[in-house]
Formats: structure tokens, C-alpha cells, sequence
């Protein structure tokens, strides 16, 4: 027995010392019967999905997004219309944008009096009477195509700072009025229900 | 017999990790997206630039004026026309036709005590001047030139719109906003 068992140690003692610890491993794991640690996902998976669900039922599909800044103070309101899509005009602090391209810089609520038709006490803002007339001309081209999108010919959604002077919102309009705008939507941020 | 039923258990499991990495991308992604305000328009028509006797032009018969019922925000308070006539305040005749009143003002984001508008007293008087003309949908706003956007829009809220009791009674919605006041 001893002989036979120097014998093998001779012919292999390579594969037997890899045996040895094999069967030192599976004798190991097989003594404590450990199976590999797992976690309970199920609870975890639920709130997620609920939580999934609920995102998506909030997800936003407003035709207009504004993100709040500090130049772009929205004033509150009560109302209960929803915004569309249309050309929008927004004037915040520093700058009068069509459609969210830059259009002219606003200094202190009003407009550089050389920019305008008649200087200081004009109404005629000419950039953005132009920048407005270009989307219009836009509009009329898709609503040749398309003309569910000619319902919004005409309409401007203004999308302006609280603090802006009367005077730049009579300006604003008045370069919109002669862009062929002759209604205007004024974006708010709805507070009907506090305000309900 | 026992390890090949504990084998059969362990296969059924389903591999939650790919549902996990597309849910936990959504999350964040949609969270994002989430709209954290509520936006609402406010219909206005056309500005007509002029004086303000010229905003609307006498269209009815004659004999009875047109209501042209209009709100001048000034320094000092509302003025209110209808008829083209002053609509007077009785204590103060000379003064606006609802004065301000004490209330805290929003200078730079944050509320100081100042003066504001009574929009109280507006929506009061505009549904006595409702109850005389029901068939009256316009309201004329104006405005000095250096009065804030956020008081013109309060001032067409409380105009459009106020409670009586627990119902809510529609006043002048169509607002045509006017350069008339200088």
C-alpha cells in the first residue's frame, strides 16, 4: 500500500498535489454547504418601477420650457391655459431672444435708442422686428406644407422677466404687432391652485 | 435527487441586472426632465399705440356710450375710466380711484414693506361695474412706462376673474393692453 502509493508520487506528483488541493476545496465548500451570497432585488425592482412609472407620467411635454434664472424671473399668475407652440419672444434682463436665438442686448429694461426707429422715444425695435418677420416668413413656408401648423400664424408667446418696464413690454409688442403679430400669449408661472 | 431540485431552483432566477441598468438611467434622466413648474399663458390682444382717447373708437349707437372701461397703473394707485368719464374715488377726488395700499413689495426677489396695489378693492368695484354691464367682456390696461410686468399681470388676474362666495364669476377677460398713459 505504501509502495503503491510512493509509486504514483513518483509517476505523478504534479497532477496529485493539484488533486489534493482540488479536493481540499470542494471538501471545504462542500462541509459548510455556502452557496454564493445574494441579494433580494424584488423589493428594490418595485420601488423602482413605481417610481418609473410615476417619472413618466410627470414627464414634462409642455410646448414651451423656460429654465429659471435670476435674468429670467417669471412673474405668478392665475390661469388655467396651457402654453403652445408658437414663435416665442422672450426678454429677460440683459437680452431680447426670437425663439431663443439672441436678438439684441437690453441694458437697465430698455433697448439701445440706436437700435430702434426714431431713437429714444421710438417704438420700432428694428432687430427684433426683423428677427420676428424671418419667423413668420418660416411659419407661412411649414404651414404650406403642413397646415395644422398655420393655426399658430400670428400668435406670439411672450415669455418675459417680472421686473421689465412697461414701456419695453409696449415696445416689444409693438415690433411684434408690425411683424404681423396680433395675438399674444403671456407666459406665467400658474399658481391657480394656491391661488384657487 | 436533493442537489439536482436546488439546481432547477437556482435557473429559474431571472437576471434583473439589464432591467436595472435601464431603470436606473431612466430614473435620473426623467427626474430631469421632471417639470418642477407649472407654466400658464395669458391671452392679450394687440397693443394700439396712441392717445387713449383713440384706443377704441365709438362703434355703438350713440346714445349709449360704449363702456370702454379702462385700468391706468400709476405711482399712486389704479385709475379706472368708463364712459371715457373718471370713475372718482369718494374720499379722494383728485387722487387715483383705488389708492395703494400698505403690503410688502418684491424688490430684487425678496419682499420689502412698501406699497401695492389693492387688487381686492379692483376686483370688488370691476363686479359692481360687471353687474351693471353683463354683456361687457373688454378691459382696457395701461400703464406709466416704468410700472413693472408683474403688476400688469396681477392687475388683468384680478381682473379677469374673482370669487364670490365659493364660486368663481368671470369679470373682463379679453385684455387689450394700451400705450396710452404716458
Amino acid at each position: 500500500m505504501a509502495e503503491e502509493k510512493n509509486q504514483t508520487f513518483e509517476i505523478l506528483p504534479e497532477n496529485y498535489e493539484q488533486d489534493v488541493l482540488a479536493k481540499k476545496k470542494a471538501g471545504k465548500k462542500g462541509d459548510r454547504d455556502v452557496e454564493p451570497a445574494k441579494l433580494t432585488m424584488n423589493s428594490l425592482m418595485d420601488i423602482l418601477t413605481i417610481l418609473l412609472v410615476f417619472l413618466l407620467k410627470n414627464y414634462s411635454t409642455d410646448a414651451v420650457s423656460v429654465t429659471p434664472s435670476s435674468d429670467l424671473d417669471l412673474p405668478k399668475g392665475m390661469t388655467a391655459l396651457t402654453p403652445e407652440q408658437t414663435v416665442a419672444i422672450t426678454v429677460s434682463k440683459s437680452a431680447i431672444l426670437v425663439d431663443n436665438i439672441m436678438v439684441l442686448t437690453v441694458k437697465d429694461g430698455k433697448v439701445d435708442a440706436a437700435q430702434k426707429r426714431g431713437g429714444d422715444d421710438g417704438y420700432f425695435i428694428i432687430p427684433l422686428n426683423k428677427a420676428l418677420a424671418d419667423a413668420v416668413e418660416k411659419q407661412r413656408r411649414i404651414a404650406a406644407v403642413n397646415p395644422s401648423a398655420g393655426k399658430s400664424l400670428g400668435i406670439a408667446t411672450v415669455i418675459m422677466d417680472g421686473d421689465t418696464p412697461f414701456r419695453l413690454l409696449t415696445e416689444v409688442m409693438y415690433s411684434a404687432g408690425q411683424a404681423e403679430f396680433s395675438k399674444f400669449k403671456f407666459l406665467v408661472i400658474s399658481n391657480i391652485e394656491a391661488g384657487a | 435527487m436533493a442537489k439536482k431540485r436546488k439546481e432547477e431552483v437556482i435557473d429559474t432566477d431571472l437576471n434583473l441586472t439589464p432591467a436595472m441598468n435601464l431603470i436606473l438611467i431612466l430614473i435620473p434622466l426623467l427626474l430631469a426632465a421632471m417639470e418642477t413648474m407649472k407654466l400658464g399663458v395669458i391671452n392679450v390682444a394687440t397693443p394700439q399705440i396712441g392717445p387713449s382717447s383713440e384706443v377704441t373708437p365709438p362703434d355703438q349707437a350713440p346714445d349709449e356710450k360704449p363702456l370702454k372701461l379702462t385700468i391706468a397703473l400709476t405711482d399712486r394707485g389704479l385709475h379706472l375710466y368708463a364712459r371715457d368719464q373718471v370713475i372718482e374715488n369718494k374720499d379722494d377726488p383728485l387722487g387715483p380711484t383705488i389708492p395703494k395700499k400698505d403690503g410688502e413689495e418684491v424688490v430684487d426677489g425678496k419682499p420689502v414693506p412698501g406699497k401695492v396695489y389693492d387688487n381686492e378693492k379692483l376686483s370688488q368695484m370691476l363686479s359692481d361695474i360687471k353687474d351693471e354691464n353683463p354683456t361687457e367682456e373688454n378691459i382696457i390696461i395701461s400703464a406709466e412706462s416704468h410700472i413693472k410686468y408683474r403688476y400688469i399681470i396681477q392687475i388683468m388676474d384680478a381682473s379677469r376673474e374673482t370669487k364670490v362666495g365659493d364660486k368663481k364669476k368671470s369679470l373682463f377677460p379679453n385684455v387689450v393692453l394700451s400705450a396710452g398713459v404716458a
